[in-house]
């Protein structure tokens, strides 16, 4: 971890929401940015849980979901992050909750063709080439792993990881949504001079497609993080979650802020 | 993860095209504000060459950053560009004619952020990654303001968020029927999106040469154009929209039979294989 670089995150992070704060006031806006950032934590966070594959995987030397981080997040973030848009009206707890349960539902699908056509189609077993015993059940791994990779298929952790991710995503995507729909329903019929049900349209759309944009960016920072693939909650890399930590605040907070700004100013 | 796998040699150097790409850019955008001052919309399809010729230098800006074996993958990339550069325009919009001018240096600001902390929050090292994020953010943000100017003939907030639609010959005001209203931006979002990360990633290795991506990369804004073209006959006028559509298939069909020829050129050799054989005797 680069100390002086990460202080220099935090302080950036502190004048972006002081920013914020001198702006907008103590208010529904202000609370909106920390809504924002704490779901830019979840989902950078999130990601770190989710078995990232890659090319390797797809070859079946490596573990994990044959493809990137970004294709990951769009697929099962947004999955998570639509569902919880149809919850919205429901209030900020049970749209987070539907949110969470969406990305963690398509997650698992995901990983459950994943691993039927890894054993069926491609003919390998599941093991893992960072630990030697699955952390979850115990199983040996080192039996199963072909000679010279790093392991291939979906361990049974890795599986957990995924779903645990897909939770973690689609609850973060839905918090963002939710906070900036809040802001938009509230702030756009006194600026456009109309009706709030006739300027709903818009609020849906900007909060959908800043929320999109998001997080895509908190997931590819995260993909920098882990340099493209990870295993799971289980692989070393996991370890570095601290400094995306940082870096996701950071940049959730300056997309909130001008997210926010756009009704505010 | 520093080490560089390719390098650019010859062609034309970055800056060059970086530069060529944010004028010609910028320009055709405020070339779509004469549908203002004429008082038509036949100029919109400027908007669409604006994207073509950001997603050009967008492309070879992926290859600069790419070069490095990042890790993460070459659409990553084009994600994170439009991710940043979409909250960038949308911002900017607000800012009537100026919204291009502030839509780069907004995004700029968003792009060098994002490029300090993956470089050095995140531990990347890599020498291009903050020139080349705050690259992407800037690609993003103008793709995505000249599409909006193609379809619905404006780069402002009020234009593009109120729309009207027509009952029984009665003209109303609909929030719905405009661009970000119908969320048409989230369409422009992944036609740019693709549009930016495909060319490298088609054509990445060790014969990799450069007008070939960068034609391939016209083809691919061409494509995008033709669709944005036909999405705008929802908001301009028939004429308009027809305007943008040829333009689009001219360019198109332009930018791909070169792109063939170029791709013989470069090959070993090639064989033109029908796709549905026709057997004789049967």
């Amino acid at each position: 971890m680069d100390i002086p670089s990460t202080i220099a995150g935090i302080i950036l992070l502190l004048v972006i929401v002081g920013a914020t704060y001198f702006l907008v006031g103590a208010g529904m806006m202000f609370y909106a940015l920390i809504g924002v950032i704490v779901g830019g934590l979840l989902i950078a966070f999130g990601v770190h849980f989710v078995p990232v594959g890659g090319a390797p995987a797809a070859m079946g030397q490596a573990p994990g979901i044959a493809t990137g981080v970004a294709m990951l997040a769009a697929g099962a973030g947004l999955a998570g992050l639509f569902g919880g848009a149809w919850a919205a009206e429901q209030g900020l707890v049970v749209a987070v909750i539907t949110g969470a349960v969406g990305g963690g539902l398509m997650m698992a699908i995901t990983c459950m063709f994943v691993t039927f056509i890894y054993v069926f189609g491609m003919g390998i077993p599941c093991a893992s080439g960072k630990v030697a015993k699955d952390p979850i059940t115990g199983d040996t791994q080192t039996e199963y792993k072909s000679q010279g990779t790093e392991g291939h298929g979906l361990p049974f952790v890795s599986y957990v990881g995924g779903v645990i991710g897909g939770l973690l995503g689609g609850g973060g995507g839905t918090l963002i949504y939710i906070m900036l729909l809040d802001v938009y329903k509230e702030a756009l019929p006194g600026m456009m001079k109309a009706l709030p049900a006739q300027v709903l349209p818009i609020a849906v759309s900007l909060a959908g497609i800043f929320a999109v944009g998001m997080f895509l960016v908190n997931a590819v920072l995260t993909a920098y993080n882990i340099t493209g693939t990870i295993e799971g909650p289980h692989d070393p890399k996991f370890k570095r979650f601290p400094r995306a930590l940082v870096a996701s605040a950071v940049a959730s907070a300056l997309c909130g802020m001008v997210a926010i700004l756009i009704v505010a100013m | 993860m520093t080490v560089k796998v390719e390098v650019v040699e010859g062609g034309i150097p970055h800056n060059t095209i970086m530069a060529a790409g944010l004028v010609a850019s910028v320009i055709f955008i405020y070339l779509t504000y004469a549908n203002v001052l004429t008082g038509t919309q036949l100029f919109s399809f400027f908007g669409g060459l604006a994207a073509v010729a950001a997603i050009t230098w967008g492309s070879h800006t992926i290859k600069h950053l790419c070069s490095y074996g990042i890790g993460t993958g070459v659409p990553s990339a084009g994600m994170m560009a439009f991710g940043s550069g979409v909250i960038a325009m949308l911002f900017a919009t607000k800012f009537g004619v100026a919204s291009p001018i502030v839509a780069v240096v907004l995004a700029a600001i968003i792009g060098a952020v994002l490029g300090f902390l993956s470089n050095n929050v995140l531990n990347m090292r890599i020498p291009v990654m903050i020139q080349s994020l705050t690259e992407m953010a800037i690609i993003g943000a103008l793709v995505l303001m000249g599409f909006a100017a193609m379809i619905s003939g404006s780069f402002e907030f009020n234009p593009l968020t109120a729309g009207s639609v027509t009952i029984l010959g009665l003209s109303l005001p609909s929030y719905q029927a405009s661009f970000i209203g119908s969320s048409l931006i989230a369409v422009a979002f992944m036609l740019g999106g693709i549009a930016v990360q495909h060319p490298f990633n088609a054509c990445l290795g060790p014969n990799w040469t450069q007008d070939r991506m960068l034609t391939l990369a016209q083809e691919c804004g061409f494509l995008s154009m033709i669709t944005a073209a036909v999405m705008s006959m929802v908001f301009l006028s028939f004429s308009a929209a027809l305007v943008s559509v040829i333009v689009a298939l001219v360019g198109w069909y332009y930018t791909y039979t070169k792109y063939i020829e170029l791709s013989k050129r470069d090959a070993a050799a090639w064989l033109d294989a029908k796709p549905i054989p026709e057997l004789e005797g049967h």
